[in-house]
């Protein structure tokens, strides 16, 4: 355990450092590699965090003035680097609680993967595509159709269909798609999106998923606030719709341990274990406030984020429904990761020009894994 | 620029290890092991150093296979003379140096 959460902290701290000190960090994970005992990797990790802070100019709270910004000030104030270190903070809590609570070592093993996969998946289609400008439309669309899918044909529990499996792990996949599918809709407003929209919010209401369908109509409801155009409130009536149909429908599903109620049940592990809990929801939201604040020109798509994962974190305290990041389950990591690919590459000031025993089988207590978003089978 | 009368006890004591250690090279956790120097301090030193021109460093092929490949350092010519021109602080200029500093 604490290896791991040295290694979490090292990588933390190389995303840290300025891509100019890119190797630097590269050499603090080779180095840690060689240590032999977890406490002095973990003290050594420590320090690489406690030093790559230092050479962050972003995080000094003196260096505010956006005129004359050196590369290394735009690089930090990238708004997707700053979702996704909050990413690996939240997720980093989120392993600290589910560790203090006892959670079987698989399911820190899932969320610490889905943090690693979605990592690497975020920079693939950074470098490789620029997602949202290769046929936005046609990949908005391409992302809803899992979506529908799995409400015709995935895996149900409890009289829902929520999931798929994918060799041998399955995968929520309205967890994993509706808020990349609700950021796309903000910078585009194609009729692409808004069908990808559309699609989702029946796929919703069929499942059903009340909190993914409150998350959608959040999102949308946010962005119709920000930018009141038609497109947007066809797409607000049809998430509200999905929403209302969810509400319609029962929805019993049992509370799974680490998975569901953990916004409260964290704080009977230990008041630390509670406080992480908290903390890492919300780091969540951080990257849309910071956002909001520092880039106006891009609100939209701030406001979109913040309010798709605070409506995700609400119903996860009111309801039987996965606890984002900070619990057991994978979905919700790869989610949150790719929805932060919506957001600006950088701030137009900066622009040119502008749950649960997850290594039990199916077979033996299905209900259980289907709780948890993403699991291992087998 | 590092100028002599800032450089800190951790770095004179960096700089004295990577002196001894002539034209080899020293891995990150070799410097922080032998020094007793926090990585906090160690790595951003050895930032600084390189960039101006005390320092050199390069990747090198894992010594097994299977590892990754790790960062080693050594002093430049003008590290070296840095290194020489800065010993290691005695206990008692150490000791001095904390009495100076306000409280």
């Amino acid at each position: 355990m604490r290896r791991l959460l040295a290694a979490a902290i090292v990588a933390l701290a190389a995303l840290i450092l300025p891509s100019r000190h890119r190797d630097w960090g590269r050499a603090m994970i080779a180095e840690l590699g060689t240590i032999e005992r977890p406490g002095a990797a973990l003290a050594f990790a420590l320090g690489c965090l406690a030093g790559a802070l230092r050479q962050a100019p972003s995080l000094h709270p003196l260096q505010s003035d956006r005129e004359g910004l050196s590369a290394m000030d735009q690089q930090s104030r990238n708004p997707r680097r700053l979702a996704a270190l909050c990413a690996i903070g939240a997720t980093g809590l989120g392993l600290f609680y589910l560790a203090a609570a006892g959670a079987p070592l698989s399911s820190l093993a899932v969320n610490a993967a889905a943090l690693a996969i979605g990592l690497l998946a975020v920079g693939v289609a950074a470098e490789a595509g620029k997602l949202w400008r290769i046929g936005g439309g046609a990949v908005a669309v391409a992302l809803a159709c899992p979506i529908l899918l799995t409400a015709l044909f995935g895996i149900s529990a409890g009289g829902v269909t929520r999931w798929l499996s994918a060799g041998g792990i399955l995968v929520q996949p309205g967890l994993v798609l509706v808020p990349v599918i609700a950021l796309g809709f903000a910078r585009s407003r194609g009729a692409g999106p808004l069908l990808a929209v559309l699609i989702a919010a029946l796929a919703l209401a069929l499942q059903p998923d009340r909190a993914m369908a409150g998350a959608l109509a959040a999102a949308m409801a946010a962005l119709a606030l920000a930018r009141p155009e038609r497109t947007a409130l066809v797409a607000l009536g049809a998430a509200l719709a999905a929403f209302a149909a969810t509400l319609a429908r029962a929805d019993a599903s049992p509370a799974m341990p680490f998975v569901d109620q953990v916004l409260y049940s964290s704080f009977g592990v230990h008041p630390l274990a509670g406080l992480a809990v908290l903390a890492g929801a919300a780091l969540m939201l951080v990257p849309a406030i910071a956002g909001c604040v520092r880039d106006p020109d891009n609100r939209p798509s701030y406001a979109v984020f913040g309010a798709v994962w605070l409506a995700v974190i609400l119903a996860a305290a009111l309801g039987n429904y996965p606890t984002p990041l900070v619990g057991y389950g994978g979905s919700a990591i790869l989610g949150y990761l790719l929805s932060l690919l919506g957001l600006p590459a950088r701030p137009a000031i900066l622009s040119v020009g502008s749950g649960g025993a997850a290594t039990q089988s199916v077979a033996e207590e299905p209900q259980p894994k289907l709780r948890a978003g993403l699991t291992l089978v087998g | 620029m590092v100028r002599n009368r800032t450089l800190s006890s951790s770095a004179r004591t960096i700089l004295a290890i990577m002196v001894d250690a002539g034209n080899g090279w020293l891995h990150g956790y070799d410097l922080y092991r032998q020094s007793g120097v926090k990585s906090g301090t160690l790595y951003p030193l050895l930032i600084r150093l390189e960039e101006q021109g005390y320092l050199e460093a390069e990747w090198q092929a894992p010594a097994e296979p299977g590892r990754p490949p790790r960062h080693a350092y050594r002093l430049t010519a003008a590290g070296r003379s840095l290194a020489r021109a800065n010993p290691p602080l005695d206990e008692g200029t150490a000791a001095r140096g904390a009495r100076e500093r306000p409280a």
